[in-house]
C-alpha cells in the first residue's frame, strides 16, 4: 500500500518503524481528537496572558480615572476618558499630524520606491549586486532608537553634516530639528529615507509576479514602455505593491520610537504623533485612564487597517485561484 | 528590462544603481565614520574629510558600565525568545493548516492585529499587568513577552509554508508507521525550512530592534542595548556624540550582517509570510 501516491524513498521516512510500548500509548495520544488542541495548547497561554489579560485590563483602566504616581485610589468615571479625549483640543491637532505624517511619508516613500524599483528591474546581472542590495536595503532593517539618535548628530546645526553641505552650497546653517518650520519636514525625511528601500523591494516583488510569458509577448508586439506598465505589469503586480503600500502605512502609524530620542516630539508637539503622545499619556504624565482610552481608540483603528490588509491579501489569493 | 543592452549603457547603467545603493548608505557610512573620529574632528565646524582614526570611542563603549550586561542581554532576548516563539508557533501552525480547527482565521488575525497596534497601546496595560504581578525587571518576565512578540509573525510566516507542504508528506509518513510526531518533525518540518530561516532572521531582528517595551518592562539586569541610548542622552549633560556614534556602530552591524547572509528571506521576513517570492 506505500506505493499509492507516496514516495517510500524519501529520505525523512528512514528510521521508521511499528511503534510498540510506551510509543503505543503515544499514538493513541495523537490519534485522539484532543491532539490538534494540545499543539495549540502552548500558544493559547501565551495568548491568553501576554495579549487577553492586558487587554481585557486595558478595557478596565480605561474607565478609570487612574494616576499611577498618586496615591489616590483609581476612580471610576465611566464613558469619561472617551469624552475628554473626544473633546480634547489636543485630539484633533494629534489626529492631523499623525495623518500628514503618515500620508506624506507613505505617499513619498511609494512614489520613490516604485521609480526605484522599476530601475532596480533589469539589475539581474549588476556586479556585486547582493552587496549593493544589501547597502540599499540598510536602512529598514535598521533600530529605530539608533535611527533617531544618530540623525541628530548629522542634522547637529554647528557640526552635523547636513549643515557642512548646507553651508557650502547657500551659506547657511539650520537648526532642523529645533525650528519649527523644518522639524516636521526633517523628520518626514528620515522615514522616508528608512523606508523607501522597502517600498523597492515591494515593487521588485511586484514586478516579479508578473508572468515572463506576457512580458515576453509584449516584446514581439513591440509594445511601447507605458503601454507595458499600464496594461501588463500593472494589472498584475497591483495587488504586492497594494500590500505594501499597507503594510507602510500601518507601520507610520506605529511609529514610536524614531521621534522619541531624535525630537521626542518637538519643538513643542509637531512631532509627536499618536504612538509618542501614548506613550507620554502613560509614562511621562502617568495618566493610565486617559492613556487607556486613547490606547482602545487607537487599537480599534489596528483592527481595521489589519482587516483591510487582510482582505486585499485574501482576494489576491482567490483571484491567483481563479487564473 | 529585457533588450540586451551593449557594453557602456550596461556598465553606465550598472553604475547608476550602485551609485543609488550608496546613497541610501551614505548616513550609515557617516556614523561608521565617525565611530573612528577624535571628539575634535566631529565636532568641528568645518567640514574635515581626511582624519587619523582612533579606536578610543569603540573602546569607550566596550568598557562603559553595564555595556557587556546590555550586550549579553541582547543576545540572549532576541535568540532565547525567537527559538521558543518559533517551535510554539510551528506546532501551532501545523495545527492550524492541518486540522483547521473552528476559529482558525480569527485567531490568526488576533494575533497579527495586535502587532499592527502602536506599541505604547500595547505596553500601558501590561505594564499595569506586570507591575501588579512583580514581573518588571525578571528575566522570565522580559523574555516570556519576546516570545509573545515574536509569535505572531512566526505563525504567519510558518502557516503561510505549511499550507503549501502537501498532505501526502503527512499521509505516507503515518502509512508508512511513522507517529504523528514523526510525521511533523522528521518529514514535514524539514520542507519549511526556508520558513523557519525567514522566521527566525526577522524576529531576530525585530526583538534586537525593540526598545519601548525593553525601557519599560526591564530593569537593570534585563534591559538591552538600546537602554543606552536613551539614559546616555535624556539624563541631560552635554552629549557625547562619539560615544553614541560608537554605539550605534557596533548595535546597528548585526541586523546589516543579517540581510547580506539571509538576502533572499528578506521579502518573505519583511511582508510576515504574507508574500513570497525572492528579490
Amino acid at each position: 500500500m506505500a506505493q499509492i501516491g507516496t514516495f517510500p524513498d524519501h529520505p525523512a521516512l528512514k528510521g521508521i518503524a511499528p511503534p510498540r510500548g510506551r510509543l503505543a500509548g503515544l499514538r493513541s495520544i495523537e490519534g485522539s481528537r484532543a491532539f490538534p488542541a494540545l499543539l495549540l495548547a502552548p500558544i493559547m497561554i501565551f495568548f491568553l496572558v501576554w495579549n487577553v489579560v492586558p487587554l481585557v485590563w486595558l478595557l478596565g483602566v480605561s474607565f478609570y480615572k487612574y494616576k499611577v504616581t498618586s496615591s489616590r485610589e483609581p476612580a471610576y468615571v465611566g464613558f469619561d476618558n472617551f469624552t475628554d479625549l473626544w473633546r480634547s483640543s489636543e485630539i484633533w491637532g494629534l489626529i492631523g499630524r499623525t495623518l500628514t505624517f503618515m500620508v506624506t511619508s507613505v505617499g513619498l516613500a511609494t512614489l520613490l520606491g516604485v521609480l526605484l524599483g522599476l530601475l532596480f528591474w533589469g539589475s539581474g546581472k549588476m556586479p556585486g549586486r547582493r552587496l549593493a542590495l544589501t547597502l540599499l536595503f540598510t536602512p529598514m532593517v535598521l533600530p529605530p532608537i539608533a535611527v533617531g539618535t544618530f540623525y541628530r548628530l548629522i542634522y547637529e546645526p554647528s557640526f552635523g553634516v547636513v549643515n557642512h553641505f548646507t553651508q557650502a552650497v547657500i551659506g547657511r546653517r539650520f537648526d532642523f530639528l529645533g525650528d519649527k518650520n523644518l522639524a516636521f519636514g526633517a523628520t518626514i525625511a528620515v522615514d522616508v529615507w528608512m523606508w523607501t528601500p522597502f517600498m523597492i523591494l515591494m515593487t521588485l516583488a511586484a514586478l516579479g509576479s508578473v508572468p515572463k510569458a506576457e512580458l515576453e509577448a509584449a516584446e514581439v508586439d513591440r509594445l511601447p514602455w507605458l503601454k507595458r506598465l499600464w496594461y501588463i505589469v500593472l494589472p498584475h503586480g497591483k495587488f504586492i505593491l497594494m500590500l505594501g503600500i499597507l503594510l507602510r502605512t500601518i507601520d507610520a502609524f506605529k511609529t514610536t520610537d524614531l521621534p522619541y530620542l531624535m525630537t521626542n516630539g518637538g519643538p513643542g508637539n509637531l512631532t509627536e504623533f499618536v504612538g509618542l503622545s501614548l506613550y507620554r499619556t502613560g509614562f511621562e504624565a502617568f495618566q493610565m485612564g486617559d492613556a487607556s482610552a486613547l490606547a482602545v481608540v487607537t487599537l480599534l483603528v489596528a483592527i481595521a487597517f489589519t482587516s483591510i490588509y487582510l482582505y486585499v491579501l485574501n482576494y489576491r489569493e482567490t483571484r491567483a485561484q481563479l487564473t | 528590462m529585457s533588450e540586451q543592452r551593449a557594453g557602456w549603457t550596461q556598465g553606465l547603467y550598472h553604475a547608476v544603481l550602485w551609485l543609488i545603493a550608496l546613497v541610501f548608505f551614505a548616513p550609515v557610512f557617516w556614523i561608521i565614520l565617525a565611530a573612528f573620529k577624535s571628539s575634535g574632528d566631529l565636532v568641528s565646524p568645518e567640514f574635515r574629510f581626511f582624519f587619523t582614526p582612533t579606536l578610543d570611542n569603540i573602546g569607550k563603549v566596550l568598557a562603559a558600565p553595564n555595556f557587556n550586561i546590555r550586550l549579553t542581554m541582547s543576545f540572549v532576548m532576541s535568540i532565547g525568545s525567537v527559538l521558543l516563539a518559533i517551535l510554539i508557533a510551528f506546532l501551532a501552525a501545523y495545527s492550524f493548516s492541518r486540522y483547521r480547527p473552528t476559529g482558525t482565521n480569527f485567531i490568526m488575525f488576533l494575533l497579527l492585529s495586535v502587532r499592527m497596534v502602536p506599541a505604547p497601546a500595547v505596553l500601558v496595560p501590561l505594564f499595569l499587568m506586570y507591575s501588579a504581578l512583580g514581573w518588571t525587571g525578571s528575566f522570565l518576565g522580559m523574555l516570556f513577552f519576546y516570545v509573545m512578540f515574536s509569535i505572531p509573525f512566526s505563525l504567519w510566516i510558518l502557516k503561510g509554508f505549511l499550507d503549501g507542504v502537501s498532505l501526502r508528506f503527512d499521509e505516507t509518513a503515518l502509512v508508512n508507521g511513522g507517529s504523528r510526531l514523526h510525521a511533523i518533525f522528521r518529514v514535514v518540518l524539514p520542507q519549511v525550512k526556508p520558513g523557519l530561516i525567514a522566521a527566525a532572521i526577522f524576529n531576530l531582528i525585530f526583538v534586537w530592534n525593540e526598545f519601548i517595551f525593553n525601557y519599560i518592562l526591564g530593569g537593570q539586569t534585563t534591559t538591552m542595548i538600546p537602554y543606552i541610548f536613551a539614559t546616555g542622552l535624556k539624563q541631560g549633560g552635554a552629549t557625547d556624540w562619539t560615544f553614541i556614534a560608537a554605539l550605534s556602530t557596533i548595535y546597528v552591524l548585526p541586523p546589516i550582517v543579517m540581510i547580506y547572509l539571509f538576502q533572499k528571506y528578506l521579502l518573505v521576513g519583511m511582508t510576515f509570510g504574507t508574500v513570497r517570492g525572492e528579490v
